[in-house]
């Protein structure tokens, strides 16, 4: 594994803001998040953090804003050392982190989770001023949202603002953004990058981390590349292709990666066998005008029909939070709608329960393995059986006692033919690694050998290799006549493997068409709302 | 590395794997001693010599047939009212209102007294009188628990305080013998619990608890249905996706539970000489449904270690009246062990018993992601 | 019903309502923070018993004291093994309630009374004289003390943040607030409230210590903050509500010419209007999205 370097950086003006050497991280369990990592930052530029999940951005950027200790290296300023006890000194000291997962408290108003981070405990409230400071700062920087209303309220995008402004609100020097682009359409998407522009003239630095290939090489200025913890790449934005930076992110080339644009040819026949009809199977699920509404009571699936063939995937793309999760929960048992149709092979399945749903051979692959998808501290047996415990193949004769022997076999079978590791069929299913994890899951559902498989996210944050794996196991269920649900905010893992394709936008499909149709640009257009003529309307 | 060394390094290995396994009993364990110590120092700073009171202790608790008996038999009603908390446990609910089911259960069987059978069969009556008045006790709190989302801790108790005031209602003027009024009418030997060891107060009823016990083990760990507690109790979710009503199995949960507890009320009315009553301010009764908590918590909410713990917990009542002849301490010093033993469980008991509360409110911001 | 039976009952009303009150209202700082002590009647048990204590040594100044500082400490404890050793809050508050009950009974046999302490007057807490009977000068501070809290948890900073802890101490850890500590405060306070509360009981209104005393009060207090939806004021009113039960219970008791009930219906009744106000209330309350887990910094 060699390390690429360029010894001069051109591209940022500015001279050293902070230094971090020899950066190690081992958690508490024994995973080592963070080997030796070198990482200099200076003013005024723009750097990418790249690398798949559990690479390590995370852990590095929560130390170098305080949030952890490393377990080893040093950070350095021109100033000295540094060394920061808490989240609140590395404010001070200018550093400020928009996480993932935003750190916002939900019933509390804008205005107020701005308070949060400022003035001293027992002092009173003054959310006046709070409040002019951030009209101020939004009338400077560009982002809206409005102040009086609790967070929780707020649209996805809304929220990230409020972070953003929460945290520019400090006066920060270095901004470090994580996968902010994840939850946005890509006019929102624009709209950072300018703001992120804007920043960077002004001399400050923003670390960007990101796992999307595209979007690091058209913001920043330089790129890192972190893998399994260790840096493996440090080049300048300007000398990298995305071949490079693929290669260095999964160190090997694979004929697909998560974000790769270019395809091998053993990809296309797929393609081009199915290009006459996309459609020639008989009708497995038909769903009709199906409309629900989601957790906080809003219409989430917004009259919603489509039919899924035998022996084709139907993807359903766009970003995440647009209704896939309601549709999909709609369609497999765990919520009811309110108005609509769906039937599987003529049987009704809307409102019911999802063992009945599961024995007209449905499976259901949930977006959330760890709170749906399994119980994590069950076994592997345990959990092998889940949605199935009640089958005759494991119990013991005619009693209604568990053969746990039937159920053994069973999982070592999925083991086996999944390539599923583990230490042993009573190892607890929290053990296992994600890729594997999901493994057991997708085996233990194509086991029940299904007519129809709604797979949901199902290689969000997997390794490279697991989730190549699950793609194929899905295209190979679709060779055989099964009919494939696939609800993916990957937009290339849809666009590659299905046969049809529906763009999601706040609960209405935007279009349906065959990936050869659709070029990025448009189904970009097209995940943000924005409707264009050109775009084939087949009808679905 | 030479063979030496391989087996040395493979035993090392075996035996940190047997200890990891054993890893809960070392837990408990450790609980039981902290316990201990800080019941001595307790005792040393009141004056009294805690080496004569824990020699007693085990004296009066293990040390002959006797006291081991007498440590069965206060067992028996501890492991069924543990199993009362350590089912729920395991469904992911803390009923704590085994007490008053206790109660109930108790009261329920005195009632055989008012028709006649033939022995086995006034028996087994009174044990399903007892069952069913504990399952009806434990309904209400689930049900409202299930329909209206009321806090089940807070309804339990509330049931405890209740059926304490109704017991003593019963017990004073609906149950009460008319020749001796300090009590209710005797269950009749047709009823009785036969006693196991002459001159001892062990009965049959240690069988009822011990075969409840491994009824309760079969249920949940070889069952589809009680798998399906399990699963609900460890992951509402999931158990969902599962095709699981969760409902259903916590419903089911509390109602075994409060067969448990009604049981062990019934073993109590009918297998305790000389009275077999219910006596008047249910002495007798009293605090056997939150000591059971205790049982549990120790016994890792697994019937087979709870049988353990039961016994423990059934030696150190049995040895707290030896500890107070011989050795002057008041028999409550024992509650104040159990109370430590039971917080200091506290802390490793966090990874079964942190999901509980978990997925109670839905999730409204941010979503989970490896990175 | 007489003008001084009226009044009577309310004097009594008053008296009850002090232990709910302050104990709901400790608890309500608590459960802000995210933290769910369900030792609250051991609390109450244990400083009524210091109390006693304190007050034979050094007057009932020194005894209330005592009692505060017990609960404090308990609170203490709690929040420790909840917090830094992340432990199970329910298992704890148990423990707690065992621990005391046993404690209690064991200490009242040691100090020579089995079951019982008489405090002697001189030792208990003057009351105010009214022309209509004698009213604790706790009452006033159960009355003061709500207020305080609502304006300490609506209008500081402070209760600001003790809000972001228990609704999503990720949050409050980032921008820069120590999520344990924080809890640590809260819980001694609320312990500290209860263990007042407790002392109260022994050394100004009833003037003993049995080993029974606390009698659920802990729960009912439970139960008055669920009611309350963590407004303090609102738990005044819940605590008022309970002690007029509780004085009518006693004045049925005590009046000859009803004896259409059993005497046992009266002392259930506080359990069962609490058991109703559980149940119909719950739905319209919202509980911090963090109480009763223990928060891990990744």
């Amino acid at each position: 594994m060699v390390q690429e370097h360029v010894s001069q950086r051109e591209g940022s003006s500015g001279g050293l803001f902070l230094g971090a050497y020899g950066i190690s991280k081992t958690y508490s369990d024994g995973t080592q998040a963070l080997k030796r990592v070198d990482l200099e930052i200076r003013h005024g530029e723009i750097v990418g953090l790249l690398g798949e999940n559990g690479a390590g951005k995370t852990t590095l950027t929560k130390i170098l804003s305080g949030l952890l200790p490393p377990t080893e290296g040093r950070v350095e300023s021109p100033r000295g050392s540094v060394r920061f006890a808490n989240p609140r000194e590395a404010m001070k000291f200018g550093i400020g982190m928009v996480h993932q997962h935003f750190a916002l408290v939900g019933p509390f108003t804008a205005t107020e989770n701005v308070a949060l981070s400022h003035e001293r405990p027992f002092t009173p409230i003054r959310l006046g001023k709070t409040r002019e400071r951030l009209e101020a700062l939004m009338a400077e920087s560009g982002l809206h949202v409005p102040l009086d209303v609790p967070i929780e309220k707020l649209a996805v995008g809304e929220q990230q603002r409020v972070e953003i402004l929460k945290v520019m609100s400090r006066d920060v020097d270095l901004l470090i953004l994580d996968e902010p682009t994840s939850v946005l359409t890509p006019l929102e998407v624009d709209e950072l990058f300018d703001l992120l522009r804007r920043l960077r003239a002004q001399d400050k630095s923003i670390i960007l981390i990101t796992h999307k290939l595209k979007e690091v090489q058209s913001i920043t200025d330089r790129i890192v590349v972190l893998r399994h913890g260790e840096l493996v790449g440090d080049v300048r934005t300007a000398e990298a292709t995305t071949e490079r930076l693929a290669r260095l992110m999964v160190g090997q080339a694979l004929d697909s990666t998560a974000d790769a644009v270019e395809l091998r040819d053993e990809e296309l026949p797929i393609r081009r066998g199915r290009e006459d009809a996309g459609a020639t199977g008989e009708v497995v699920l038909h769903v009709q005008n199906l409309v629900s509404r989601g957790n906080t009571g809003e219409i989430a699936v917004d009259g919603i029909t489509f039919d899924v063939h035998a022996g084709e995937i139907f993807g359903i793309a766009g970003v995440e939070g647009n209704g896939q999760s309601e549709l999909v929960e709609c369609l497999t048992g765990l919520r009811v709608p309110t108005e609509g149709e769906a039937t599987i092979k003529g049987t009704d399945i809307l409102g019911k329960d999802p063992r009945e749903i599961y024995r007209l051979g449905v499976a259901h692959i949930p977006e959330d393995r760890w709170e749906v998808g399994l119980v994590l501290p069950f076994t592997l047996a345990e959990n092998a059986i889940l949605g199935i415990h009640r089958r005759k193949q494991f119990r013991r004769a005619h009693l209604p006692i568990i053969q746990w022997s039937n159920v053994r076999k069973h999982v070592e079978e999925l083991m086996e033919r999944f390539e599923i590791q583990a230490a042993g069929t009573n190892s607890p299913a929290k053990s296992l690694s994600g890729g594997n994890q999901q493994k057991l899951i997708v085996g233990r559902e194509l086991a029940k050998d299904p007519a129809v498989i709604v797979a949901s996210q199902p290689t969000r944050g997997l390794d490279v290799a697991s989730a190549k794996y699950i793609r194929d196991l899905l295209v190979d269920m679709r060779n055989r006549q099964r009919a494939v649900l696939l609800v993916s905010a990957d937009l290339d893992e849809v666009l590659a493997r299905c046969d049809r394709v529906a763009i999601m936008y706040e609960g209405k499909f935007m279009t349906v068409c065959r990936p050869a149709d659709l070029d990025r640009e448009t189904v970009g257009m097209l995940m943000g709302g924005v409707t264009s003529k050109e775009v084939c309307v087949e009808q679905p | 590395m030479s063979n030496r060394e391989l087996s040395a390094t493979t035993v090392k290995s075996a035996a940190k794997k047997a200890l990891l396994g054993l890893s809960p009993a070392v837990e408990s364990l450790v609980a039981a001693v902290v316990g201990l110590i800080l019941g001595a120092i307790i005792m040393w700073i009141s004056g009294f010599d805690p080496l004569a009171a824990y020699a007693a202790l085990l004296k009066g608790g293990f040390a002959s047939t006797y006291a081991l008996a007498t440590a069965g038999a206060r067992a028996a009603p501890l492991l069924l009212t543990g199993l009362t908390f350590a089912i729920c446990v395991r469904a992911g609910m803390f009923n704590i209102g085994a007490e008053g089911q206790l109660y109930m259960g108790a009261l329920a069987a005195v009632t055989v007294a008012y028709f006649v059978l033939p022995p086995a069969l006034h028996v087994i009556v009174g044990i399903l009188f007892g069952m069913a008045a504990g399952a009806l006790w434990s309904l209400i709190p689930v049900l409202l628990r299930v329909t209206r989302g009321v806090n089940e801790v807070i309804s339990t108790i509330m049931f405890n305080w209740i059926s304490h005031f109704l017991a003593f209602y019963l017990v004073a003027r609906v149950l009460v013998d008319p020749l001796v009024s300090s009590r209710t009418i005797r269950v009749p030997i047709t009823a009785r619990f036969p006693i196991l060891i002459r001159g001892t107060d062990l009965s049959y009823g240690i069988f009822a608890a011990v075969a409840f016990a491994i009824v309760v083990y079969i249920l949940l760990w070889h069952t589809a249905t009680g798998y399906e507690v399990r699963a609900a109790g460890f992951n509402p979710r999931a158990a969902r996706y599962g095709g699981i009503k969760s409902k259903r199995t916590m419903v089911l949960a509390f109602v075994l539970g409060g067969m448990g507890a009604g049981l062990a009320g019934a073993t109590m009315s009918m297998g305790t000489p000389p009275s077999y009553a219910v006596l008047g301010g249910l002495s007798q009764i009293a605090n056997l449904g939150f000591n059971g908590m205790a049982v549990a918590m120790v016994g890792r909410n697994h019937p087979i270690g709870m049988l353990f713990s039961a016994l423990l917990f059934g030696g150190l009542a049995a040895g707290a009246r030896q500890m107070q002849m011989t050795a002057g301490v008041p028999t409550d010093m024992v509650r104040i062990v159990q109370g430590i033993i039971v917080i200091a469980m506290a802390v490793p008991e966090l990874t079964r018993m942190f999901r509980i509360f978990r997925l109670r409110w839905p999730r409204i911001l941010g979503r989970r992601a490896e990175s | 019903m007489s003008w001084n039976s009226l009044v009577n009952i309310l004097f009594i009303a008053l008296h009850a309502m002090v232990p709910i009150t302050l104990t709901a209202v400790g608890e309500v700082i608590g459960e802000t923070a995210g933290l769910f002590n369900i030792g609250l009647e051991g609390i109450l048990l244990l400083s009524a018993f210091t109390g006693v204590i304190g007050a034979e040594h050094a007057g009932p100044v020194v005894g209330l004291l005592v009692g505060m500082g017990t609960g404090a400490l308990v609170g203490l404890i709690f929040s420790v093994i909840s917090t830094y050793w992340k432990g199970s809050q329910m298992i704890t508050g148990i423990g707690i309630n065992l621990f005391a009950a046993g404690m209690v009974a064991y200490g009242l046999i040691v100090l020579g009374q089995p079951g019982f302490r008489l405090l002697a007057s001189e030792n208990r807490l003057t009351p105010i004289r009214t022309p209509a009977g004698g009213l604790s000068p706790i009452i006033i501070i159960a009355v003061i003390v709500p207020f305080i809290a609502y304006w300490f948890l609506k209008r500081t900073r402070a209760g600001l943040i003790l809000k972001a802890t228990g609704e999503a101490p990720e949050a409050a850890d980032v921008a820069g607030i120590n999520v344990n500590r924080v809890r640590l405060l809260a819980t001694t306070v609320g312990g500290a409230l209860a263990g007042l509360a407790g002392a109260y009981m022994s050394v100004s209104w009833i003037g003993s210590i049995t080993k029974g005393l606390s009698a659920g009060r802990g729960f009912i207090s439970l139960a008055v903050v669920v009611f309350s939806g963590l407004n303090p004021i609102l738990a005044l009113v819940g605590g008022f509500i309970y002690g007029i039960f509780q004085s009518l219970a006693i004045w049925i008791k005590n009046t000859p010419g009803i004896t259409f009930l059993p005497w046992q219906v009266f002392d259930m009744l506080p359990y069962i209007v609490t058991l109703l106000v559980v149940s119909g209330v719950i739905g319209r309350v919202r509980f911090p999205k963090a109480l009763g887990q223990p928060y891990k910094r990744e």
